[in-house]
Formats: C-alpha cells, structure tokens, sequence
C-alpha cells in the first residue's frame, strides 16, 4: 500500500456568496494520472489551483506528501511548489525572456542551479519535447502548441513529484492539440504522477487511471476510465456524456 | 507668478522664524557665542544677490566668474578685521533674510536697507553706505519723465522684496509698481517698453546708464528716511558678538571713506571689462557649468526618484496586515501630499526647512527635493506598469515555486518597466527642464546662470535664446537615447 501524495479532505472554496467548491474528498497516489472533466463552471479549475494554493481553500485541507498545505508558512508552501508543476491555459511563458531563458529562471533563481548547468538541463527538457531548435526564440514568434511544450519544459525542469495541467489544450488551435498531447502521454509513460483537467476525452481513455467527474462543486464520480465512460453511474455524468461528442 | 513667489517665501519665512523663535530663546539666554563660533570655523558666509552692480554682481576674472562690487569689499574687510575667510553665497534678494535665520548664511551685505521691519528679524550694523535712489529710463523717453511724478498711468519696475519696491507703491499715486526678481530682468523690461522706469538706488542706475547707451537716469524725489537710503550688514538676530565686531570695521570704512575712495572705483574697474566682450561664445564656461550641473541634478534625481518610487509603488499596493495596511496609507498619503504642492515650495522646504536641523549644500538640497518629487511620479507610473503586468506571469513564476519577493524582482518588474518605459523617459526629461526650479537657492545649474551672464553683459534675450537652444539640445539627445532602448526592450 503505497502512501498517496496528494490527499484532499473536506476542500471547499467560495468566492463570496459564490461556492464553487463544496466538498471534496479524494487522493491522487504516486505515478497515477488522473483526469478531471465535467461541464464548465463546475469548479475544475478552482479545484486544481487549490492543490497549489494559488488559491487559498475557504475550508477543508490540502495534503501533499504528508504535509497539510493550508497550515503552512508562505517558506515552505514556496519549497512544497517546486514539488508541483503547473500548466496553464495561456501558457503564461514570460515575454520579455527567450524560450532557454523562461526555463532556467527559475532553477537559477530558486534552486541557486548555476547557469551552465541549468543551460544543460534546459536543452535536455526542450530536446524532449521537441522544441531545441527554438531555444533562442522569444515566445511571441512560437505557435500555440510549441508555446505549451515550451511551458512543460519550464515546469519540468523543477523536477517535480506532480504535474497540474488546467486546460492545456484549451486554447490551441485544432491542429496542435495532438503535439502537446503526444508530450503529456510521453510524461505519463515515464510514470509522472498527473493531475489533468481537460476536455479531451480520448486523452482521458487512452490515458488516464482514474477520471473524476467534477459538477456543481462537487467529485460525482470517481472511476477507472473504461467504467466511466462505459457504464456512467450518476445521472449528471449520463447527461453530460450524452451531450459530447465522442 | 510673482505674486505667489512672494508669498511662498513669506509663507517660508513664517515657518522658519517659528521654528528658530521656539530654538532660539534658550541659546539667548547664554552669552552670545555668535563671534567664536565663527572665528572657529574660520569662515564668515555673506549671502548676497549678485545683480545689483555696482553694490554686487558677477564678473569674469581671468576666465572664472566671480562674484564682485562695493559690498564684497565691505565683506572682506568686516571678515579680514575678524581674522577670517569670507565665503560668498548668492542668492535671489528674496530669500536672503531666510538664509540668514536658517544659518545658511552668517550674514547678509546686499545694499540692503535696514527698515524698522526688517529690524524686527534681523539685527543691523551701522550704515556703510548712504546712497539714494535714481529712476531708470529709456534714453528716448528722456524728455517725458521728470521724477516719480511723472509716472501716472504708467508702469514703474522695481526688485521685489527691495524698500524701492515699497516706496514706490506708498508715494506714487495713478503709477502701477511691477515686482520681479532681479534687476537685469527689469532693465529688460524696461527696454522692451513693459514698464516706463525702473527704480534702484543711484550707484546702481549710474553702473546701468554708463553701460548702456539706451538708458538715462533721472532724480527719483523720493521722500525718504536715513535707513531707507542706507545699507547696512544683516546678522541672526541676538548675534550682538557678531554685530559689535562688524560695527568695528564700518565705522572705519565710513571715517575713512572707503566706499567712495576704494571700492566703488575698483568694482566700476570690473563693470568695463565685464562689458567689454559681451558675446555669448565669450562665456561659454558659464553655460558648459550650468549643463554640468542641471545633468547632475537630473540625472541623480532620476536615479533616486526610481528607488523612492519603486518602494512607494510596492508600499501602495502591499495587501493584509496592520503593518501593510499602514505602509500603504503613508505611501498613498506621501503621493498625494507631493503631487498637491508646487516643487518650488518643495525645494525651499527642504533647503530652508530641513536646513534646520542639519545643514545641506544647497546642489544636495535641490536633488533630494526633486527626487523625492519625482519618487512620487514615478511611483504612480510604476504601479500602473505593475498592474498591467498579465496575472498569469504571477501565477506562472509562484507555481514554479518562486517566492514574491523574486516574483517581483525577476518576472514582473522587468515586464513592468518595458510597459512604462516611454512615461519614465517623459518624466527623464520633464526633470531636465524642471531641474531649472533649484536656480532660486543658488544652484549654478542653466537658468541660475544664464541669469549671471545677463546681468554680465546687460543683454537681456540671447542668453535666453542660448539656454533654449541648450535645454533643447539636451532633451532631444535625451529623448534619442531612450528610444534606442525602447527599441531594444522589444520582444513582442
């Protein structure tokens, strides 16, 4: 029985009046890749900056490695970060440096990872997904799919235990969903413990360990991929698959 | 303009002597140690505004300039009789009284008369000097104008602050009295026919009339007191040490004649080779000074206006915490206080104000007025370049485990700074040209001596004309350079 890394109990998260998380209990073991669906405005998102605390939860805890983020010091839920990589929607590359310079700022910056050694390292990770040749560019003259390798690149190179991606294909023109994807199933063979949210359903299939359907707050259902999108159990997940295409 | 000058330094005044009254009473009542303190020091500073020949003025002696007259003489004696050095110091006439209160300057000799009011602040020697006054006017005029009289409905000029200023207005009747600053801007506005006369003490409009062929003197009939005519030396009040000793050496100068003898003889010597060349190109190491220090100026209060902005900028935009929340209402109070008074005033309150409690350099003075001016400018363009930073760069650098602090410093302060680039080059060279206020406490930067050579060479436009050129000059080069690195910040 391995020791799960990420354990959330009791999670719930209101923007004012608005509860977008009600209560959430799940955990996410090592090497497990779970993928997170369900409608828009059903708090995924929310959810997954939650497991960072680039939002802070209104109750409830939040349990990485053992340790209860939403009672620590800013120092060490800064520590526990590096631990957890994030891709976002809109890629957030940083314009004003080149594509090796995003990164290794922050190796170089955090980790105190001198320059050679990070400019080494940075070549690896953009050889892995493909990009070294563009190691120079700025972001601004990189397609939309290259952009997001380029911010897998950027997160991996802190060596994380976990991987969150929110959205990552969202904003992608048709065309270059497949090439982030190819890099995020690549990730997930090599065992990288994964959190996606997306709505990528055969990603989800072919990928994912577990799929969480997430609506109205809360996970409706937690199962393997075959089963979830075979023999849905609520009512809210029959309705939502019936209303994609697949 | 002048008007509100005027009371700006009034208002100036008031506070000092508030503040010196409150201090001053304890050291009264010891001895009177004003005399060993400054034989201690081994310097006497005379505070003067050097546009005032032949009492005072500027001069070019073997290529350097050089502050002259009557009453530099009068200085040097007073000082060489103490067993000292004299330092000079100018200023404009109106804040001399308030140097002299806030210590800037030990004394003051500028062919000042000693009026029962100015009694009330300062203490006065003996006169050194009886003159009287004369009414400047236009050589072509000659015949319209006989006396003060003369004047109804038209304008008589005279230097603001001066007892010419106030007699003027008390004994003429119908005839508008015009303030400004300095002489040689009065000359000019004489000549250009702004104003129909100009009142000033007889020395004075001799060493004009003998240097310009356009002007003639006439009898001013003036109804006068002794000390409206006189010129004595201003000391601190309660100085009496100071004042005794000073009174040693005026009562030679006037037994023995010396004014007339010695001093107006050698100053009027000064006065022909003043005029002699009185091309621009001729006093070119003047205005190379004021570029040097209007650059210093400019360049050092750039520099530590973007620190005090920088801080100010986080200071404002801190969230949560009693601490914060404090800072914050400080910074936000600190912007607004600045942006809602005039820089004039600023830099008179720090040079005169702070003056009191230790004693600035009037260059030091100037720059950390304007900086701290300019950390308030810069601090609402910088917060503005924060905010339009994209969120997600935050987002982006704390996921990857970056703490605040560097989040900041690394990710969002350069994107910040590209964003502002083009309003902090505004503001570069706003200051180049807003740098010219620190002139009013006798920093030599452009305009202060721009002034100096017009009142060298009683040329009233082209010095002007040569510092426009000049301001220009430097602000296009300026606004140049910053464009090569806007340009070089661009990425995307």
């Amino acid at each position: 029985m391995t020791k799960p890394i990420i354990e959330v109990k009791n999670l719930a998260k209101s923007f004012g009046k608005n509860e977008v998380l009600k209560d959430i209990t799940e955990q996410v073991d090592p090497g497990q890749v779970i993928v997170v669906i369900g409608p828009s405005g059903g708090g995924k998102s929310t959810f997954l900056r939650c497991l960072n605390l680039l939002e802070t939860p209104t109750s409830g805890e939040v349990d990485f490695d053992g340790e209860n983020l939403t009672t620590l010091d800013t120092k060490r839920v800064n520590e526990l970060r590096e631990e957890m990589g994030m891709v976002f929607q809109g890629f957030n590359l940083f314009p004003n440096m080149t594509v090796l310079e995003n990164i290794k700022l922050a190796p170089m910056k955090v980790k105190g990872i001198d320059d050679a050694a990070a400019t080494k390292r940075a070549h690896e990770l953009l050889k892995q997904v493909n990009l070294d040749d563009h190691a120079d560019a700025f972001p601004s003259s990189l397609s939309g799919g290259q952009a997001q390798r380029v911010a897998i690149a950027r997160a991996l190179a802190m060596d994380p235990k976990v991987m969150l991606f929110d959205e990552p294909t969202s904003a992608l023109d048709p065309e270059m969903v497949g090439e982030v994807l190819n890099v995020m199933q690549e990730l997930a063979n090599q065992g990288m413990t994964m959190v996606v949210v997306t709505h990528e359903m055969g990603f989800a299939k072919s990928v994912a360990d577990r799929v969480w359907f997430m609506a109205d707050g809360y996970i409706q259902e937690n199962n393997t991929p075959e089963a979830f999108f075979g023999n849905p159990q609520t009512e809210r997940a029959q309705d939502f698959l019936s209303k994609i295409l697949m | 303009m002048k008007k509100r000058l005027v009371l700006f330094f009034a208002l100036v005044l008031a506070l000092v002597t508030g503040f010196t009254a409150m201090t001053a009473t304890t050291a009264n009542a010891a001895t009177d140690t004003s005399l060993s303190k400054v034989q201690k020091k081994g310097t006497l500073v005379m505070g003067t505004s050097p546009d005032y020949p032949p009492y005072e003025f500027q001069a070019t002696v073997h290529g350097k300039t050089k502050i002259v007259g009557m009453d530099v003489a009068v200085g040097e004696k007073i000082a060489k009789d103490m067993g000292v050095k004299l330092v000079v110091k100018s200023m404009s006439f109106d804040s001399l009284l308030v140097a002299l209160q806030t210590g800037k300057v030990d004394m003051v000799i500028s062919g000042m008369n000693p009026t029962p009011a100015r009694r009330k602040n300062v203490d006065f020697t003996h006169t050194y000097y009886q003159g009287g006054y004369s009414i400047v006017i236009n050589k072509s005029d000659k015949g319209i104008y006989k006396n003060k009289d003369s004047f109804v409905n038209k304008t008589i000029g005279a230097q603001t602050g001066s007892t010419m200023y106030n007699e003027s207005k008390k004994q003429t009747s119908g005839t508008t009295v015009k303030g400004m600053t300095s002489v040689s801007d009065l000359i000019l506005a004489l000549q250009s026919h702004k104003i129909q006369g100009v009142a000033m003490e007889k020395p004075s409009a001799q060493a004009y009339v003998a240097n310009n062929k356009e002007l003639a003197a006439i009898p001013s009939d003036f109804n006068l007191s002794a000390s409206d005519t006189s010129a004595s030396v201003a000391f601190k009040k309660g100085s009496t040490a100071l004042v005794a000793a000073a009174n040693k050496s005026v009562d030679q100068i006037k037994k023995q004649n010396l004014v007339n003898k010695t001093y107006l003889p050698a100053a009027g010597k000064y006065l022909k080779t003043n005029t002699v060349n009185t091309s621009m190109f001729h006093y070119w190491k003047a205005f190379l000074t004021g570029i040097e220090y209007t650059l210093i100026i400019t360049v050092c209060s750039v520099f530590f206006g973007f620190i005090i902005g920088v801080i100010l900028a986080l200071a404002r935009m801190g969230q949560g915490g009693a601490i914060k929340t404090g800072f914050r209402w400080l910074a936000t109070a600190y912007v607004e206080f600045i942006r809602g008074t005039p820089m004039m005033v600023q830099v008179m309150f720090v040079y005169f104000g702070l003056g009191l409690i230790v004693n600035l350099p009037a260059l030091t003075s100037g720059i950390i007025a304007i900086s701290l001016n300019s950390g308030a400018y810069v601090a609402e363009y910088i917060r503005g370049g924060i905010n339009s930073v994209d969120d997600g760069q935050t987002e982006a650098a704390r996921s990857l485990g970056m703490s605040s602090g560097k989040t900041m410093r690394f990710v969002v302060l350069p994107q910040a700074l590209k964003n502002i680039w083009p309003s902090l080059g505004n503001e570069f060279i706003t200051l180049i040209k807003d740098s010219s206020i620190v002139s009013i406490i006798g920093v030599s930067e452009l305009i202060f001596q721009s002034n100096i050579v017009r009142s060298d060479t009683y040329r009233g436009v082209a010095p002007i004309a040569v510092i426009m050129v000049l301001y220009f000059i430097l602000t296009f080069t300026a606004s140049r350079i910053l464009n090569y690195f806007e340009r070089r910040m661009q990425h995307d």
